[in-house]
């Protein structure tokens, strides 16, 4: 039988050997494929070995979905590349811009969520699903500026977007936190409008308040463990839509894979709990 | 300035990004810190993405010294592609004209074997040619034909020993006892396996191997070796190619006389 996925991590080049060897059960892996834009090489080889033993998924961070300019066919020509080659169970991007003008900005930037941005980005979601041959999933960012000209919510507008284009949602439930906590809502409220049909995946990461700023600015490091009140909001969100594949995204300050896999079986458990819940209940 | 001019507001907020702390003042009520979280951002992903590539100039400058220049490089010139693992092709030419770089002339000759090393590394797979293909070739076909290289092998040429202290740098002793000295060298990148190998070639070898670079037929790169040093060992240049599996086909070159 095989067992649909769980819990993940993101995967880093220091455990390439260790999620080789990893036979937990429901493992499964997220890269960037822009880290893997490279023709061959070490890197090459061992995400084949790790695609041999997991399922992998793909999460972009540079197709600038939200930008004035449409995706860049080279990049998306390299994308349907990797798609091909690794046949990931997922592929996913955010909700955010960064090219533009020739220039890569390598951040994830916010924009006014306006109706012309709203036709624009379906567009570009469109066009994106096009050229891999396959549904994608639209992660909400973090967000660290109350920008002003705002024609609709952030969970308006992705379902919005998702209703026009077919394409899912990726749910960072540390995103909702630090967005809800630097522009002042409830991450409770976001979390529970959130549409369980809608959510193909979720990610799971800490944070840090900003060093000068503290707790006044929370910034998404994907540096620390995975904060008490973000696992409260993720058992919050699965106990309502039950358990979907869950990401633990880790970027900086990585510790052994020990800590990252005992962090990943910790989002498992509470999957299965939600799971015999729901079949208790039914 | 409208709320709803789409194409101002991706205007102003890459001047905002530049430094223009008012520039976004339609959409956003200063003060902003939340704007230096983003200018951070962006500026230390390619000082990150540098500092993979870079490693041998890091070992050389130390950390602070390195960070600081990548970061001014990384404003002057900054990544184009989302892809970071190809990011950095300028920064060994960028390091040769800036000048808290000139007491270190070496630095962007070693820059430029850190940058070979990592094409090196990240370059297509390739299978190997079959030696025992070469010695069926006929002699009066050497014209006419010429030798596919290795996707992953790199050249370069130096009018000072920097291979030298280059390589030095990756043995743990980090190439504290090596002096540079002003002797011509040329060095070799391949990686047939998981490694990246780096050699130092003689100027026979690698006028063969350059030839072979501009497709030029067997013949010809045998003419430029010998161009170099009148003395060298023809076979013994291939033999060594071999060993290092640097060819991997054997290709016909259209309209030659044969």
């Amino acid at each position: 039988m095989t067992i649909a996925p769980a819990a993940g991590l993101g995967l880093k080049p220091q455990h390439y050997a260790e999620a080789i060897s990893d036979t937990a059960a429901g493992a499964w892996f997220e890269v960037h494929p822009e880290n893997y834009m490279c023709e061959g090489g070490p890197r090459h080889a061992a995400l084949g070995a790790v695609r041999d033993k997991h399922p992998l998924s793909l999460h972009g961070v540079g197709l600038s979905l939200a930008g004035d300019e449409a995706p860049d066919e080279a990049h998306l020509a390299q994308l349907r590349y990797l798609v091909d080659r690794y046949e990931p169970f997922l592929v996913s991007e955010h909700l955010a811009w960064s090219r533009r003008g020739g220039v890569y900005r390598s951040d994830l930037l916010p924009f006014p969520r306006t109706s012309s941005a709203l036709i624009r980005i379906a567009r570009h979601i469109d066009r994106t699903q096009e050229a891999l041959g396959r549904r994608i999933l639209i992660e909400n960012p973090s967000l660290y500026l109350s920008l002003h000209g705002h024609d609709y919510g952030e969970l308006e507008f992705l379902v919005d977007l998702c209703r026009r284009t077919g394409c899912g949602l990726l749910l960072d439930v540390n995103n909702v936190y630090v967005s809800a906590s630097n522009l002042g809502y409830s991450a409770e409220a976001y979390i529970d409008a959130v549409s369980a049909s809608l959510v193909g995946e979720i990610h799971l990461a800490g944070h840090a308040p900003d060093p000068t700023l503290g707790a006044g600015l929370l910034i998404d490091t994907h540096g620390a463990p995975i904060d008490e009140t973000v696992w409260r909001l993720f058992r919050r969100l699965v106990g309502r839509i039950g358990p979907r594949p869950t990401l633990i995204e880790r970027d900086d300050n990585i510790p052994t894979y020990t800590h990252l896999a005992a962090e990943r079986d910790a989002a498992a458990s509470i999957l299965v709990y939600t799971h015999e819940a729901a079949l208790v209940s039914a | 300035m409208s709320l709803h001019d789409e194409r101002s507001f991706f205007d102003a907020f890459d001047a905002a990004l530049a430094g223009d702390d008012l520039a976004l003042v339609p959409w956003l009520t200063p003060p902003a810190p939340g704007l230096a979280v983003y200018r951070n951002t962006i500026v230390s992903a390619a000082i990150d993405a540098l500092a993979a590539t870079f490693a041998t100039i890091r070992l050389m400058t130390g950390e602070d010294w390195f960070r600081a220049a990548a970061g001014e490089f990384a404003r002057a010139h900054p990544p184009i592609d989302p892809a970071l693992v190809n990011y950095g092709a300028d920064f060994p030419g960028w390091l040769a004209s800036f000048p808290p770089a000139q007491d270190a002339h070496y630095l962007a000759g070693a820059a430029r074997l850190d940058w070979l090393w990592w094409q090196s590394w990240s370059a297509a797979d390739a299978s190997l040619l079959d030696p025992a293909a070469l010695s069926t070739l006929p002699a009066e076909g050497l014209a006419s034909i010429t030798l596919g290289l290795h996707p992953t092998l790199h050249l370069a040429s130096f009018e000072a020993s920097i291979p030298s202290l280059w390589l030095a740098h990756q043995s743990p002793l980090r190439g504290e006892a090596h002096q540079l000295a002003d002797a011509p060298e040329q060095i070799l990148f391949v990686r047939t396996g998981p490694h990246v190998q780096s050699h130092l070639v003689d100027p026979a070898t690698f006028a063969f191997l350059e030839s072979l670079q501009r497709r030029e037929a067997v013949l010809a790169a045998a003419e430029c070796a010998l161009a170099a040093d009148p003395e060298c060992s023809l076979p013994h240049i291939l033999t060594g190619a071999i060993a290092l599996g640097l060819f991997t086909t054997i290709n016909l070159i259209p309209d030659t006389p044969r």
